[in-house]
This record gives structure tokens, sequence and C-alpha cells, in this order.
């Protein structure tokens, strides 16, 4: 008895997994959604799926340490820079398969990582304090006019989601030209820039401010009543707008996933990517996270549809995200110069 | 005869204090290192923006929750401690359980009371029907609402030591006060105040570390400071070099503060209290309105630090049940339980042999050694973890080299390497502690078994274990809330599948979902609770 304890203390303490069909996945996803696909997933193939969720960086940092030691065989994550930098680690190994090429869209992925959901970065607005006119045709790069002043809020420039879309400006107009927008956009913010995307919302909704720019699966979030019926009537008082129609179009971002250039298990890390392209995944993460599907012909959620956030719109595809890890520190370094909390 | 000299000092006891020390001085060798490798134009950047707010920002929070932790911490120890009135019995343990909520829940639940349309607005508009109420709701956010959640989660540190300190100050000292004609609160100010000095010190460096070093709370209100910075330079600059050297500074600020401390407390002489004057503290009974103040004081400190949060999380889960039902509570509740088991026990095994160490040693250097080991407080846990990384990859790759050993997946990654980091992080809580107790016993008394014939082990078993038993008790209640609530460790450091109450919180907080993270959250607290009450009694009975 007391051998047998030994040695189930010694397995809980060293021994990580000892299954052998079997795939590693480190996430800075953390939602309960990914881990009813991951069960899914396991049920049908047989391969069990062992998950590690935490913070990006610290995630990124400890797979490199482990080097080729690391169990890591899949990395997912919700910001395309982060993927392109770690990618720029040559951390990944080409791992996109004849099936990923037909379902993702070639601007949503590299030669080493590819979307797995897409999220899109808007306009919301208090109609009774924006005239239609000023809404009318509204692109990012208007914001920093002089009529939007005090009357802005967003969130921090340590924001990823933020880096991204300033990044995704420089790609489009340039340094010089984004350098002086943001100092223009900065000087029309309405308060610091603090808390997450819902809170800039409600900002709006509760009129310390007009205008704010936030992730839409957070509008959505407050729409659905998950957040409470206060939160929901709120929602209900901001508009949702998509910039930049009569141009490139909105501005996108993604979650996305690479397999490990260390991988011991990359076959099953392919499958589990190409497991969340299918259409139940893809229909799966949108009713789940509000995100939009990275595949064609999934319907939206029906909250989305009625809430004038479908997939209607133009989306950004000029801009492949794959550059926004090129120029994230640039659009920090200007939004910190701008004074950009 | 030097031999015999070096075989003296170099025994077991030594050689193991040293081996402590250099295990819990890992972090800080890491971390120091970084002077020798380069930067990125961050930290240009960072000169010429944000710098000098960061500082300033960092010094406010620190001189904010330094003020109010002292007023609510000294203030509820002095009025338990010294005076008799209505509900004092019941606050003595109960301002305790603010231990048991983390400043990042705190967090959480400030900001979904007071954020437009939270839970204060629902109540007014449940009182006064529709209507723009976020006008009048006041924005604990920012600095202030930073200040708060800190202050009222970690309070609890000031008012313990001080209120130990100041259950062992004499009767007579308080009569002396008397006899001198003070009034009461020249008496408070000229002498129970001083003469409590180191305990309420402790307590406030322990509340200036975790302040300086946090980083859940200013990131969740906003706030930038220096830990935004070393954020900043290692996630969106990936330059770690540079958030370790910004560590390092952070550091060497909070060594200072120590050293500052030491040297203008050497100057004063204290009052050691014998043991026969314990017994004779009488309590000064309050009546009227001293009385109502003493409990109003105490009770708004219990409701804003304990009531409020478990109130909002409480009613999340009412308003939510699915996110309780959902929890693997058997599967969580094991995870952290073998956590705080196997790391207590370490701790306080090592703490034991260290400060015994120190004591047969007597040795300076083993002494200089182990206050290095509050670095691991001191510093943010996320760069801690990362510098312990850091380090066992380069051992592996540079010195090792060992082919058929899989170092790192030995130390990383493991139940085993998660609570190696803890035991680096919070070596200095136990070995601080046991110290503490220590002091209390005279070297004489050692000697005096020694003559008696009892060898070193028995002199521990009979003598020392006796008079430290009340010391390690509190140590252990201090260590296990602090790992059951410990997050950005357990997150890098954890294996596959591995989650606790912490985690599973933050996972939904990180998704904005608090209302799901209120479920974890309360079993987080219960735990904790069950920690300080069922310990709490024990140490309360000893007192009496």
């Amino acid at each position: 008895m007391k051998k047998l304890l030994v040695i189930y203390c010694f397995l809980y303490f060293f021994a990580n997994s000892i299954f052998a069909n079997e795939v590693n996945v480190f996430t800075s996803r953390h939602y309960d959604s990914d881990v009813q696909l991951y069960e899914k997933f396991t049920s049908i193939t047989g391969i069990k799926v062992n998950v590690i969720s935490g913070e990006d960086a610290a995630l990124e940092k400890r797979m490199i340490e482990e080097g080729n030691d690391s169990k890591a065989d899949l990395y997912i994550t919700a910001d395309a820079g982060r993927l392109g930098l770690f990618d720029k680690k040559d951390m990944f190994q080409n791992s996109i398969s004849t099936i990923i090429k037909s379902k993702v869209p070639e601007n949503f992925r590299s030669e080493n990582w590819t979307a797995i959901a897409k999220r899109a970065r808007i306009i919301f607005y208090a109609k009774e304090r924006v005239s239609k006119d000023e809404i009318k045709n509204l692109r990012y790069e208007d914001l920093s006019k002089p009529n939007w002043k005090n009357r802005i809020t967003i969130r921090q420039s340590n924001s990823v989601y933020n880096q991204s879309l300033v990044a995704s400006l420089i790609s489009n107009n340039g340094i010089v030209k984004t350098e002086e927008w943001v100092k223009g956009f900065v000087n029309n913010f309405a308060r610091d820039p603090q808390d997450n995307d819902r809170a800039q919302i409600l900002a709006v909704a509760s009129g310390e401010a007009d205008i704010t720019i936030a992730n839409t699966y957070y509008y959505a979030l407050m729409l659905s009543g998950q957040k409470g019926k206060d939160q929901q009537e709120a929602a209900k008082k901001v508009t949702p707008f998509f910039p930049n129609q009569n141009d490139r179009g909105t501005h996108m971002n993604v979650s996305g996933a690479g397999v490990l250039k260390t991988s011991k298990n990359s076959e099953n890390a392919i499958k589990l990517i190409e497991f969340l392209l299918t259409k139940e995944s893809q229909e799966h993460i949108i009713n789940n996270t509000f995100e939009y599907p990275i595949i064609e012909n999934i319907e939206p959620n029906e909250l989305i549809k009625n809430s004038n956030l479908g997939n209607n719109f133009r989306q950004d595809l000029e801009t492949p995200v794959k550059e926004y890890s090129i120029y994230q520190a640039e659009a920090l370094k200007l939004m910190l110069k701008a004074g950009w909390k | 005869m030097e031999i015999e000299l070096l075989e003296k000092r170099i025994n077991i006891w030594y050689l193991s204090s040293l081996i402590i020390s250099i295990i819990v001085a890992i972090p800080v060798v890491v971390i120091s290192s970084s002077f020798f490798e380069n930067t990125s134009e961050y930290s240009i950047i960072l000169r010429e923006t944000f710098l000098l707010d960061y500082i300033f920002n960092s010094l406010i929070l620190l001189i904010g929750v330094l003020s109010l932790t002292s007023v609510i911490g000294i203030g509820c120890a002095y009025l338990i401690s010294f005076y008799d009135f209505t509900g004092a019995n019941f606050f003595k343990w109960a301002l305790i359980l603010s231990f048991a909520i983390p400043a990042y829940i705190y967090s959480y639940s400030l900001s979904a009371f007071f954020e437009n349309y939270g839970t204060a607005y629902s109540i007014l508009r449940g009182i006064f029907g529709e209507g723009n109420h976020n006008l009048y709701i006041p924005k604990l956010d920012g600095m202030l609402g930073a200040i708060i959640a800190i202050s009222f989660s970690i309070f609890g540190y000031v008012y313990v030591l001080t209120r130990v300190s100041f259950h062992y100050q004499s009767q007579n000292l308080i009569d002396l006060g008397k006899n001198l004609g003070f009034s009461k609160k020249k008496t408070f100010l000229k002498i129970i105040l001083p003469a409590a000095r180191p305990s309420i010190v402790a307590g406030l460096s322990l509340v200036a570390m975790e302040t300086l070093s946090d980083f859940g709370s200013v990131s969740f209100f906003g706030v930038s400071t220096l830990t935004t910075g070393i954020y900043n330079a290692w996630i969106a600059f990936d330059d770690l070099t540079l958030a370790n050297r910004l560590s390092f500074y952070l550091l060497i600020f909070i060594f200072g503060l120590l050293i500052l401390e030491n040297i203008s407390r050497q100057k004063a002489q204290y009052h050691s209290p014998s043991k026969d004057s314990l017994k004779t503290k009488n309590k000064i009974k309050l009546y009227g309105y001293k009385s109502a103040f003493a409990f109003i004081f105490c009770f708004l400190v219990f409701f804003i630090s304990f009531i409020f949060p478990v109130v909002q999380m409480g009613y999340w889960t009412y308003l939510f049940p699915k996110y309780l039902f959902e929890l693997n509570l058997i599967n969580l509740l094991s995870n952290t339980l073998i956590l705080v088991f196997f790391s207590c026990s370490l701790l306080i095994a090592f703490g034991i042999l260290s400060n015994y160490g120190n004591r047969i040693t007597k040795s300076k250097f083993l002494q200089i050694l182990t206050t290095f080991s509050i670095s691991g407080y001191a510093m943010p846990g996320i760069i801690l973890a990362v510098a312990y990384i850091t380090f066992i990859s380069y051992l592996d790759e540079n010195l090792l080299q060992l082919k058929n050993y899989n170092i790192k997946s030995l130390f990383i990654g493991s139940i085993f390497g998660l609570i190696l980091v803890y035991f680096i992080r919070f070596y200095s809580l136990a070995n601080n502690g046991i110290k503490a107790g220590y002091l209390k016993i005279n070297y004489s008394i050692d000697e005096s078994a020694y003559l008696l014939g009892y060898s070193k082990i028995k002199t521990f078993n009979k003598i020392h274990l006796p008079y430290l038993k009340n010391s390690i008790f509190l140590v252990i209640i201090l260590l296990s809330i602090e790992i059951v609530k410990e997050l950005p460790i357990t997150l890098i450091m954890r294996p596959f599948n591995f989650d606790t109450f912490a985690t599973t919180a933050y996972a939904y907080a990180s998704q904005d979902l608090l209302e799901a993270a209120a479920a974890p959250a309360i079993m987080l607290i219960l735990i904790s609770s069950a920690f300080i009450l069922i310990t709490s009694k024990l140490i309360l009975k000893d007192q009496q």
C-alpha cells in the first residue's frame, strides 16, 4: 500500500501525462466553449487534449525557455500581432495543410499559423449626441478631427487590440501620417483611458463620452443579458457602426493557432486546427464567444444578426493581419509619445 | 585546531541555511544579470514619456495604501486590544477574515458595484425608478479604486501584527503613562505606539512590498505604475531585459526603505515584555457614544473589507448559479489543498531549519544572506516565475547538459516546480514569522539546556518548539491563504489540465465574465476563511 502511494505521488508530481495519443495546447483564450470543443475533438478522434491557459507573453516565454524539451504542440492566442511576433522567433513550424489553405482566406493566415476566428474592432456611438452627418461614411482616420474634441473614450495603449488597430493604420497610411493621427485622436479624449472595451461602451451609454472604439463581442455579451438587465438596456442606448466601408473596410483581428517547431504530436495538432475549422466548431465558437467565423457560409448568431452586427459589412481584406506584428511596437511608441496612457 | 574550527562552522546547519539562501536568491541573480545585456529603444521612449508619471503614480499608490492601512489596521488593533466595547470579541477575529479576499477579487467587486450601469445603479433604479443614476454614483476607479482595493485586502497584516504587539504590551507600560499624568491620547502616541513600532513596521513593509509589486489591481483600474512599465517593456516591446532592470530598481527601492527604517530603529531601545506582565492588562470598558464609535469604526472596516466583496460575489453566484454547478469542486479543492499542504510543510520545515541554523552558528554572513530572501516577496510574481524559468533553462543548457535527464520538465510545468517557486516567493514570510518567535527565546535558555546535557534536537523539541507554536500557527495561516489566493505564478508554472480556484476565477474574469468568476471566487474566500477560523481559534485561545 505504501509503495503504491509513493508511486502515485511520484506520478502526480513529476509526470505530466502518460497518454500516448494526445495533443498539448498552450492557450491564452480562456473560454469554456473552447474546452467543450476540445472534449468533442477527443470523443471523435480519441486524441486527448491537455491544456494550459494563461497570459500570452508568459506562456510564450515558457515555451521559448523550455525549448526542445517543451511539451507544447499547439499555441492559440487572440491577437494577430502576438502570433506574428512568436513566429518571428522561429517557434512555429509550417503547419498550413491544404485543408486549412482551402478554408482560411490568405490575409488571415501566414506560412506558419492560421486564424480560427475573427474579431471586428468597430465604432459605437450615442445617437442623440452624434449627428447623422458626423457618422456618415466615418473612417478611423476621421476621429483625429477637431469636431470630436472631448468626445472619444477608449481603453489604454497597453491593450494589444489598440496596438493592432494603430499597426494597421501604419500599414495603410505610413508612420508619419499615423503619428499625426494619433496626436489628434488622443487630443480628442473625453477622459483618461481606463478599463476594458465594455466599460467604454457603458461610458458612451451614460453620457461620459459620445463615441468609442471597441470589439463587437463585448457589445454582444451585454445584449445577450449575461451582464444583467441594466447593462442590456444600456447597450441598446448605443449604436454600432462599421467604419471605413467606402475604402479598405473595418479593422479585423483574429484568434489564431500555430503548431510549435518542437512539437512531438504535430499531426494531432494539425488535426485539432482542422477540427476547429469545421462548420460545427465554427458555429459553436460564434454562438458562444460572439466572434466572427473564419470560414464561409456560416450563419451568424441570431443576436448578432438582429443587432446589426451581422456578416454583411466590408471587412478589411487588404491588410494582411500578419503585418500587425511588424508595426505593433512602432504603434505603441507613437501612442506613448502622443500621451495615450 | 583550524580544521576543527572549520568543521565546527561548516556543519549541516550552516550548509542547509546556505543552500536555502542560494535557492531563494535565484530571481535576484537573474534579474540583476540584465545589466549585462542590451535593452531596446523602449528604455529611451519610457524616459521621454511616462517614466516620471509611473514613478509618481507608484509613490502616490504607496503613500495612499500605507496611510489607509495604518489608520484602519492600527486603529482596529488599538480599539480591540485596549478597550472593551460591544462586538469587540467578534471583531477580534472577524477582522482577520479580510485576508481571505485577494486584491484582484476585491477589485472585481469594487468595479462591478460602482461602474456605469453596475450594481449600485441597479439598486438606485430599484428604489427611484428609471433615470441616469450613473451621474450620482461616485466613480471608485483609477487611483482611488486601486488604493481602496489594495488597502482593504491587505490591511490585515498591519492589524494582526500590531494587535499581537499591543497584546503583549504590559500593563506597567500603560500605568507609566497614567503616572506621568499623560492623557490617553498622549499615552498612545508617546508610549504605546513607539513600543509597537517594530511590529507595525513589519506589517507595513509587507503592505509596501505587495503594493509596489501589484499588477492585478492597478491594471484592472488602469493606473499606470512602475509595474505597468515592467509589463509594457516585456509584453509590448519584447524587452525582458528592461523589465528585469526595472524590477531590480523596484527591489533596490524597497531595500532602501527597509534599511532606512532599520537605521532609525537602532537608535531606539525596545521594551521586551516579561512573561508575568502579560496577564495583568485590564481593558477599559467603553460606554455610550464612545462604545458606539468603536463599534462603528470596526464594523465599517469589517463591512468594507469582507462583507461587501462577499455579498457582491454571492449576489452573482445567486443570479447565475450554473457557474457554481459547473465547477469541478473536488478537483479544484484537492489541487488547492495539495499545493497548500506541501508548500506549507516545506516552508515551515526550512524556515525552522534556517532559523535554528542561524541561532546555532551565529553567522553574520548567513543572517545577511537570509535578509535577501525578502526579494521573492518584493517583486511582481510573474517576473519571479519568469526569472526562475530562465534560470532553470540556463542551468540545463549551459551547466548541466545531462542528456538522459530532462531537468526542465522536472522543474517547469510540474507540481514540484510550482511548489519550488512558491517556496522562493513566500520564504521570507515563513522565515521572518518564525524569526519573530525565536527572538522571544533568550540565548541563555539554550546554554542552560546544553549544560543539562540536552542534544541540539532535544533542545529544539523540548524548549524551542513550545515557544514557537504560536508563531508557527500564524505563519501557517498566512502562508495557506497566500497560496490559495496566488495567481500569476500558478498560471505560468502549472502542469497541463491543472486548475485552482484562483486560476478559474481569473479565466472567467479575463473573458469579462465577472459574474462567472464569482463562483470560484466565493469558494476561494470560503476556504481561506475556514483556514482563518480554524487556526485563529487556536491562536486566540493560546493567548488568553
